[in-house]
């Protein structure tokens, strides 16, 4: 063993050589070290969370090619098929320029897919190796992961989501109407995909159940809830049905954020707000209570 | 700070030693300025597990335990595989969270109460686990920083040199060999400097010279103040280590005690003796009392309990075999002697 430097030795008397009188000196020095460490842990500050989430965040950042360049990348091909090639044809719908109609709901498209993925595999993965034993053994509660995991989804979201828009502009598109609107909107849907993507990898136990939902389920909603087109352009009974898409309420919020053209969304605007608050306590509530209760988790 | 200490001594009144160093004396806190006090533990047992059952199904991993660990002791928790060592400590570390029973750490309750106890304990899985995403600088300084307090550049460095690191401390964990990581591992545990550590299994399937340097690192950690339990199936590091050790059976404990106590109610000493001249017919005869058995035409051995000290006024077997032996003018060529080793034991106590 190497010379442990300062560690072992910090400020510790040499233990006598005499084997009773060692055991109660390390028994004291266990007494007194118990006592510091109760008066420490009486402070409960955020730290802890604010850990969490610079590494959920150091961990995205570090392989950013995959998880900010290219979903950006793939988004921008929508873009370009869709909203520049098609653009010239479609010209318009509902009175709005279809690229400035189409950038809004490209935003939500790649905004709702990183959230979730980004919590969901995140957690999974870790659940999966093992690792999670190194977050269980701290003191975060159930409250301070659900925040140290959403927040840092909820970054990627925006990043991805604020990149797109960013590059859309210089390319033409319109430019943001209602700010705050907007930044709500994207807010609210990533911090309910990122607790969807949370709770389904708390509940998951392979991959295959991370990946089921944003197949068979995000991915449909998405292209069906009005980011290509006005569901008005849609037949009856396909119209109405759509309106029980809850994709298709914060799509037409952001759009009405970007664009502020009431003729643009298919849905009232407090509606959007409703559907979207509500999926966002809905979700966050149901990741709680999961992590509270150690399903699947501590088991 | 002395809102916290205030804090402290309203969780848990009697587990601390409110100390005035003025007088020396014993204080009551709420008769004298409390920025004088110090305290300490005096509660008997810094871990305190009652009645504690975990079941899966049918099964009842951990079956009514209840054992106490003392402030710096090294406590070996012993048992064959499947015997429940990992849950019993899981009860206790926060993996699993739904158990009957009680669980205190410094008189605090691991359920009600996790955000003390968790900063109170420090766990080394068994298994071998890394983030691959990042170097071991950065999981030692996010381990730590999920415990509340931002680490310090020159304790993570420290520790480091302390385990043989400090050289890897920018390179990612994945490249790591098994040794490195499983040291790397124990780094991550006392990042936030844990009064109660747990080692899982500390040395399965590590080579000798690595098992005799991690013995060596658990001695030192005891040598701060820090209290150890550590599960094995290796009876030799229970023996090698440990002041305490529990038998843990099926999920339940069928013993605890002393090292040295376990050793001397069920240690058997073996003296073999070999002569120049064949072992005389009649000299089992002559000590039927004793366990003597001829081994060969030259040699004997001599089976008999270590002796308790209210037993010490008697002549020992040894004594009286050589004695005896002397007296009939037989030439001694040698004498070999050995103990029961802790695993006959565990093997009585088990099986």
């Amino acid at each position: 063993m190497n010379d442990t430097g300062g560690y072992f030795s910090d400020d510790l008397d040499a233990l006598p050589d005499d084997e009773t009188e060692r055991r109660t000196q390390i028994e004291q020095r266990a007494r007194d070290r118990i006592g510091q460490t109760v008066e420490g842990a009486q402070h409960e500050g955020w730290y802890g969370t604010w850990t969490l989430f610079t590494k959920e965040m150091d961990r995205f950042w570090s392989v950013a090619g995959q998880t900010i360049i290219s979903p950006v990348v793939t988004t921008m091909l929508y873009f370009l098929v869709f909203g520049v090639s098609l653009g010239d044809r479609l010209k318009e719908i509902q009175g709005v320029p279809y690229i400035d109609f189409l950038v809004p709901g490209l935003i939500m498209l790649t905004l709702i897919n990183n959230a979730f993925i980004n919590s969901a595999f995140s957690f999974f993965i870790t659940k999966i190796h093992g690792i999670i034993v190194d977050i269980l053994v701290t003191p975060l509660n159930y409250l301070e992961l659900t925040i140290g995991y959403t927040a840092a989804s909820i970054v990627r979201g925006m990043m991805v989501g604020g990149s797109i828009w960013g590059i859309a502009t210089l390319m033409g598109a319109g430019t943001i109407h209602n700010p705050a609107i907007t930044l709500a909107f994207m807010f609210l849907t990533a911090l309910a995909f990122a607790s969807l993507g949370l709770a389904i990898a708390v509940l998951a136990e392979d991959f295959d159940h991370i990946n089921l939902l944003p197949n068979f389920l995000l991915t449909p909603l998405t292209f069906l809830g009005g980011v290509f087109y006005s569901i008005e352009m849609l037949p009856a009974p396909w119209d109405t049905i759509s309106r029980l898409n809850p994709v298709l309420y914060v799509v037409n919020g952001i759009r009405y954020g970007m664009t502020g053209a009431t003729q643009a969304i298919d849905v009232p605007l407090w509606q959007a707000f409703t559907v979207v608050t509500a999926m966002a306590v809905l979700f966050t509530g149901w990741a709680m209570w999961l992590l509270a209760s150690g399903t699947k988790v501590r088991e | 700070m002395a809102a916290l200490r205030l804090a402290a001594y309203a969780q848990s009144p009697d587990a601390f030693e409110w100390l005035d160093p003025r007088s020396g004396h014993d204080t009551d806190p709420f008769n004298h300025a409390i920025e004088f006090m110090t305290e300490r533990f005096r509660d008997d047992y810094i871990l305190s597990i009652r009645e504690l059952t975990k079941q899966y199904g049918d099964l009842k991993a951990v079956d009514d335990v209840s054992l106490d660990i003392e402030p710096g002791e090294i406590f070996a928790l012993l048992g064959p595989n499947g015997a429940g060592k990992t849950t019993l400590i899981s009860c206790v570390t926060g993996l699993i969270t739904h158990f009957q029973g009680d669980v205190r750490v410094a008189g605090y309750d691991v359920s009600e109460q996790s955000h003390i106890t968790r900063r109170l304990v420090g766990l080394v899985p068994q298994e071998l686990k890394y983030d691959a995403f990042f170097n071991v600088r950065d999981s030692l300084r996010y381990q730590g920083g999920f415990f509340g307090v931002e680490p310090d550049d020159q304790e993570v460095d420290q520790l480091l040199e302390a385990f043989s690191l400090a050289d890897k401390a920018d390179q990612r964990t994945r490249w790591l060999s098994g040794g490195m990581q499983r040291r790397l591992m124990i780094c991550k545990a006392l990042m936030h400097d844990p009064v109660l550590l747990f080692l899982d299994e500390p040395t399965a399937g590590v080579d000798v010279e690595l098992r005799e340097e991690l013995w060596e690192y658990v001695r030192r950690l005891r040598e701060r103040g820090t209290t150890i339990v550590l599960t094995t199936h290796y009876i030799e590091e229970a023996e090698k280590l440990a002041d305490r050790i529990g038998i843990l059976n099926d999920g339940e404990i069928v013993r605890v005690d002393e090292q040295e106590t376990l050793m001397r109610e069920f240690g058997m000493q073996r003296v073999q003796v070999e002569l120049g001249a064949p072992v005389p017919d009649d000299l089992s005869a002559e000590l039927d009392d004793l366990d003597i058995e001829r081994l060969d035409e030259h040699r004997l051995e001599l089976v008999y309990r270590e002796r308790r000290a209210h037993q010490t006024n008697e002549r020992s077997p040894v004594d009286r075999l050589m004695q005896t032996l002397l007296d009939r003018n037989l030439e001694i060529e040698s004498v070999e002697g050995g103990r029961t080793s802790l695993e006959e034991i565990f093997k009585q106590l088990v099986f």
